[in-house]
C-alpha cells in the first residue's frame, strides 16, 4: 500500500512540474484567444522559440545560460509584438475573418517550426546546463531543475496576477478579455492592450518552453507536440480567464501524470482530449469563463 | 374566429442584470392583425426573439396553436408554422432573389440529401411547383423582375419586401413582422397595407411590431404597448393610443433621449 | 516518362478527392475541419487490415468510410452548437490523437513499422507492369464519381439549403431548416470522402505507416480549396495538381541545391507555410474565387 502512496505522489509531484509548464503556455494562449477572438494555432511555436533563442544566445553571444534565457525571454516578447505590427494588425484592420485569422496561424506555425529545423537539427539539443541534481523527498524522486520550474512557474503565475490585478494595464487587459464590445467603447486603447497582451503571452510561451527544455530536450517540435494540452488547458480553466489556464494546466497535468498508471505512457495525451471534448460537452465555458 | 393562436404568459427575459422583459403576457387570436408597439428598448424585438426560438426566456409559457413551444428550437417553430422576419432585412446576398424565395418552401423532398439524388423526378415536380408559387409571391410584391439577381443586389426597400414574400413561402398560421414600414416611402408603404389587409382575408394571423403610429392604427385590429419589458396597455388601437399612460411612456423615451 | 505522368495523376487525383471532402465541409458548409488527414488514415487502416483479415476490398473500403463518418458526425455533435473554433480545435486534437494511436497501438497497426503486403484491387486480373496504370484509372474514376455527386448535391435543394446556412444561419432557421442536422452531414460525409481516398492512398503506396497521415496533410487540402476558391470544386481539383505540380518540381530542385534532406523538405514546408500566409493576407478567394461567393474573406 505505501508503494503505491508513493507512486500516487511521484505521479503527482510530476504532474506538478509538468503542470507549471502547461499553464504558463496557457496563461498566454487563453487571454491571446479571448482578446483577439482567434485560436492562436502558432502559440507552439512561441514556446519552442523561446528555447531556442535562449540557446542560440547563450552559445552565441557567450552569456551565462540566466542571462541568456532573460534576452530570449525578450526577444521572443518582442517577436510577438513585430508579429501583430506585420500579420494580425493589417489582418484585424482589413476585416479578415477570424477563419483567415486561424489558417495564417496555421501557416506560421508550419513555417516557424521547419525554418528552425533548417537552421538547427531537427535532433535533439540540450541547453548548456549542468547536470540537474537528484533529490529524494519523502520517497518521491524530484531533480533540482523540477524544483527550479515549479518554483519560477509560481513566481510567474504571482507576477501576472499582480499585473492583472494592480496595473491599469492589467485591468485593462482583464476589462478587454471580459466584455471586448464594452471595453472599446469605454475608450480603452485597444491596440495598445493588444501589444501588451501579446508581449506577455508570448513571454510567458517563452518562459515555458525554455522551462520545458530545460527538463527535457529542444528540439523544433517540441512546442507543437503539446499543442493539444495547453488548448485543453485554456479551454478547461474558461478562455480568457489567465486563473483559469493557471487552474486547467495543473489540472491537465496532474491527471495526464496519473494516467499513466493505469493507461501506457504514451496515452497521456489522449487523456487532455478527452478532458477537452468533456468540457466542451458539458461546460463549455470552462471553470472560471464567462459566457 | 376560431379561438386563440397565440398565448404569451409571464415571460420573463434578463440580460446581464437588465430585465428585458417582465411578467410579459399577450394573446393572439386566430385571423387578427396585432400590433406590438411601445419606445425603444421595451423588449419587443426580445419577445419576437423568444416566440420564435431563438433567444430561450428565463420563465414563462408560450403555447403557439395549443401546444407549448419554449424550448423547441427555432426551425423547429418554424416548421410549425411560426415564421419570423427580422427587423434589418437579411436577404440571403450571394443567392438570387428565387432562390432566396424557393429556400422558404416546406416539406421540400429535395432538402434530404438521398433523396434529392435519387427521387431526382419527384424533385424536380416539387421544384417547378415551388418556382410557380414563388414567382406568384414575388408578383404579388413587386419583385418578379428582379427574381436572378442576387439578394445583395437589391434596394433596402426591396429587401424588406423580399424578406415578407419568404416568410410567406414558408405557409405560415402566423407570422410575425418586425417593423415592415421602417425605412419604407410612403408609396410603397401605402402598398405593403393593401398587401397586408390581403393576406389577412386569406385567412393569415399576424403580428406587427412597428414604430410608425399610423401604420398600426391602419391595419391592426388589437394593440399591445410595452414599455420597459411590461406590458402597459392593450386593446383596441383607438383606445390604447388615447390611454395617457402610452403617451407619457413614449415621452419618457424622449427624456431619456434628451439626458 | 508514361510512368512519371501516371503516378502524378495518381497521386494528384488521390489528393484532389482528399480535398474535395475538405471543400464540401468548408467551401459550401463553413465548417473548420483542421483533421482532415486522421480520417484518410482511418479509411487506409481500416481498408487495409480488413483487407488483410479476407474481407472483400469493397466492403473493407465501405467500412473505413462509414468509421470515418460516424467519427467526423460525433466531433460535430460535440462542438457545433459551440463556436466554430472549437470544432477547429477539436479536429486538430482528434488528428493528433489519431496519429498517436497509429503509432502506438502496436498490436493492430504494428506502430511505424507499417503495414503491407495487403490486398489491392484487382491484382488478379492486371499484372505488375501495368497495375498502375489501372490504378491510375481507377482512381479517375473515383475522382469522376465523387465529383459529380458532389456538384448534383451543391444544386439540388440540399445545396441550396446549405448555402443558406453558410450564407445567413438565422434565416435559415427561420425557414425552418435544422441548420446543425446539416452541418453534421456534412462532416460526415467529407470525413468519409476523405477516407474513400485514404483507402486508394493505401493501394497505390503499397505500403502504410503513421508517417504518411501527418497533420500537415490536412493543410495541403486546405491550400488546394483554398487556391481553387473556397466552394468551387473544379477549382479544389486544379488547386491539387497546382500543389502536386509544386511538390513534384520541387523535388528536382533537391539535386541542385546542397541542402540535406531533411532540410529540403523542411524547406519545402516553409514555402507551404508561406503560402498559406500569403494566400490569407493577400488573395483569400484563391484563384479561381469570387469574392463575392467567398466565406473567407468577409
Amino acid at each position: 500500500m505505501a508503494r503505491l502512496e508513493i507512486m500516487i505522489e511521484q505521479l503527482i509531484a510530476n504532474g506538478i512540474v509538468y503542470g507549471c509548464i502547461i499553464a504558463l503556455a496557457a496563461i498566454g494562449l487563453s487571454l491571446a484567444y479571448r482578446i483577439l477572438n482567434f485560436a492562436n494555432f502558432a502559440h507552439g511555436e512561441f514556446l519552442t522559440l523561446g528555447a531556442y533563442f535562449a540557446l542560440f544566445f547563450a552559445a552565441n553571444l557567450d552569456l551565462d545560460f540566466l542571462p541568456a534565457c532573460l534576452l530570449a525571454i525578450a526577444a521572443t516578447a518582442a517577436f510577438g509584438v513585430v508579429l501583430d505590427l506585420l500579420a494580425w494588425k493589417p489582418m484585424r484592420s482589413s476585416g479578415a475573418s477570424r477563419t483567415a485569422i486561424m489558417i495564417l496561424s496555421i501557416g506560421l506555425s508550419i513555417a516557424i517550426r521547419n525554418g528552425l529545423i533548417i537552421f538547427f537539427q531537427p535532433d535533439a539539443l540540450r541547453f548548456p546546463l549542468p547536470v540537474s541534481q537528484g533529490l529524494d523527498i519523502n520517497g518521491i524522486l524530484v531533480t533540482s531543475f523540477q524544483i527550479a520550474v515549479v518554483l519560477i512557474a509560481f513566481a510567474a503565475m504571482l507576477l501576472v496576477h499582480s499585473l492583472l490585478s494592480r496595473t491599469a494595464l492589467g485591468k485593462s487587459m482583464r476589462a478587454l478579455a471580459d466584455n471586448p464590445n464594452l471595453a472599446r467603447i469605454s475608450g480603452i486603447d485597444v491596440d495598445r492592450v493588444i501589444r501588451y497582451t501579446w508581449a506577455v503571452s508570448m513571454g510567458l510561451a517563452a518562459l515555458a518552453g525554455i522551462m520545458f527544455g530545460s527538463i527535457t530536450h529542444l528540439n523544433p517540435n517540441m512546442g507543437w507536440s503539446i499543442i493539444l494540452p495547453m488548448f485543453a488547458a485554456a479551454i478547461l480553466g474558461g478562455i480568457g480567464n489567465a486563473y483559469g489556464a493557471m487552474a486547467g494546466g495543473m489540472i491537465i497535468g496532474i491527471t495526464q501524470e496519473l494516467s499513466t498508471a493505469i493507461l501506457p505512457a504514451e496515452y497521456k495525451i489522449a487523456v487532455s482530449f478527452l478532458i477537452m471534448i468533456a468540457v466542451l460537452l458539458f461546460r463549455p465555458r470552462g471553470l472560471m469563463g464567462g459566457s | 374566429m376560431a379561438g386563440e393562436i397565440l398565448l404569451v404568459r409571464e415571460v420573463n427575459k434578463g440580460f446581464g442584470g437588465i430585465l428585458a422583459l417582465d411578467r410579459c403576457s399577450i394573446a393572439v387570436d386566430q385571423g387578427e392583425i396585432v400590433g406590438l408597439i411601445g419606445p425603444n428598448g421595451a423588449g419587443k424585438s426580445t419577445l419576437f426573439d423568444i416566440i420564435s426560438g431563438f433567444v430561450q426566456p428565463d420563465a414563462g409559457s408560450i403555447a403557439f396553436r395549443g401546444e407549448e413551444i419554449v424550448g423547441l428550437p427555432a426551425h423547429r417553430i418554424a416548421r410549425m408554422g411560426l415564421v419570423r422576419t427580422f427587423q434589418i432585412p437579411r436577404a440571403l446576398m450571394r443567392m438570387t432573389v428565387l432562390e432566396n424565395m424557393m429556400l422558404g418552401a416546406q416539406g421540400q423532398t429535395g432538402e434530404r440529401a438521398i433523396a434529392s439524388l435519387i427521387r431526382r423526378h419527384r424533385v424536380e415536380d416539387e421544384e417547378s411547383r415551388i418556382r410557380k408559387k414563388a414567382e406568384e409571391i414575388l408578383k404579388f410584391f413587386d419583385l418578379l423582375p428582379m427574381k436572378d439577381h442576387y439578394g445583395g443586389s437589391l434596394s433596402g426597400g426591396q429587401k424588406k419586401m423580399l424578406e415578407m414574400a419568404r416568410a410567406l413561402m414558408a405557409d405560415p398560421r402566423l407570422l410575425l413582422l418586425d417593423e415592415p414600414f421602417a425605412g419604407v416611402n410612403p408609396a410603397l408603404a401605402d402598398r405593403l397595407i393593401q398587401q397586408i389587409k390581403i393576406l389577412k382575408e386569406k385567412g393569415l394571423t399576424i403580428m406587427i411590431i412597428e414604430h410608425a403610429i399610423p401604420y398600426v392604427i391602419a391595419l391592426c385590429d388589437e394593440l399591445y404597448v410595452l414599455n420597459k419589458g411590461r406590458v402597459l396597455a392593450h386593446g383596441r388601437p383607438e383606445e390604447v393610443i388615447a390611454d395617457r399612460r402610452v403617451f407619457e411612456a413614449y415621452l419618457g423615451e424622449a427624456d431619456d433621449a434628451q439626458s | 516518362m508514361l510512368d512519371y505522368l501516371v503516378s502524378i495523376v495518381l497521386t494528384a487525383g488521390i489528393y484532389a478527392i482528399f480535398a474535395l471532402g475538405l471543400n464540401l465541409q468548408w467551401g459550401y458548409a463553413g465548417l473548420l475541419n483542421f483533421g482532415h488527414v486522421s480520417f484518410m488514415a482511418l479509411g487506409a487502416y481500416t481498408t487495409v487490415l480488413l483487407g488483410m483479415h479476407g474481407v472483400p476490398l469493397p466492403l473493407a473500403v465501405l467500412a473505413g468510410m462509414l468509421l470515418a463518418g460516424a467519427s467526423g458526425a460525433f466531433l460535430g455533435m460535440a462542438t457545433l452548437r459551440l463556436r466554430e473554433d472549437y470544432l477547429a480545435i477539436v479536429t486538430i486534437g482528434f488528428s493528433e490523437i489519431i496519429r498517436f494511436l497509429l503509432l502506438n497501438w502496436s498490436s493492430l497497426t504494428k506502430g511505424s513499422f507499417g503495414l503491407f503486403g495487403y490486398p489491392r484491387p484487382g491484382e488478379n486480373l492486371v499484372g505488375a507492369m501495368d497495375y498502375n496504370l489501372f490504378l491510375a484509372c481507377l482512381v479517375i474514376g473515383v475522382l469522376a464519381l465523387v465529383y459529380a455527386l458532389l456538384e448534383l448535391l451543391a444544386r439540388s435543394p440540399w445545396g441550396r439549403v446549405l448555402k443558406s446556412i453558410r450564407d445567413d444561419e438565422a434565416v435559415s432557421m427561420a425557414l425552418g431548416k435544422n441548420s446543425f442536422y446539416y452541418k453534421v452531414q456534412c462532416l460526415a460525409l467529407g470525413s468519409a470522402i476523405a477516407a474513400l481516398s485514404g483507402s486508394l492512398l493505401a493501394f497505390y503506396l503499397q505500403y502504410i505507416n503513421p508517417n504518411n497521415f501527418l497533420p500537415l496533410e490536412t493543410f495541403y487540402a486546405w491550400i488546394m480549396v483554398i487556391l481553387g476558391g473556397s466552394g468551387n470544386n473544379r477549382g479544389t481539383i486544379l488547386g491539387a495538381f497546382l500543389l502536386w505540380g509544386f511538390f513534384s518540381g520541387t523535388r528536382f530542385l533537391e539535386g541542385y541545391l546542397s541542402f540535406s534532406p531533411s532540410a529540403t523538405s523542411a524547406a519545402r514546408m516553409v514555402i507551404i507555410g508561406l503560402i498559406l500566409i500569403g494566400l490569407m493576407m493577400f488573395r483569400p478567394q484563391g484563384l479561381l474565387g469570387d469574392k463575392e461567393e467567398l466565406a473567407i474573406g468577409r
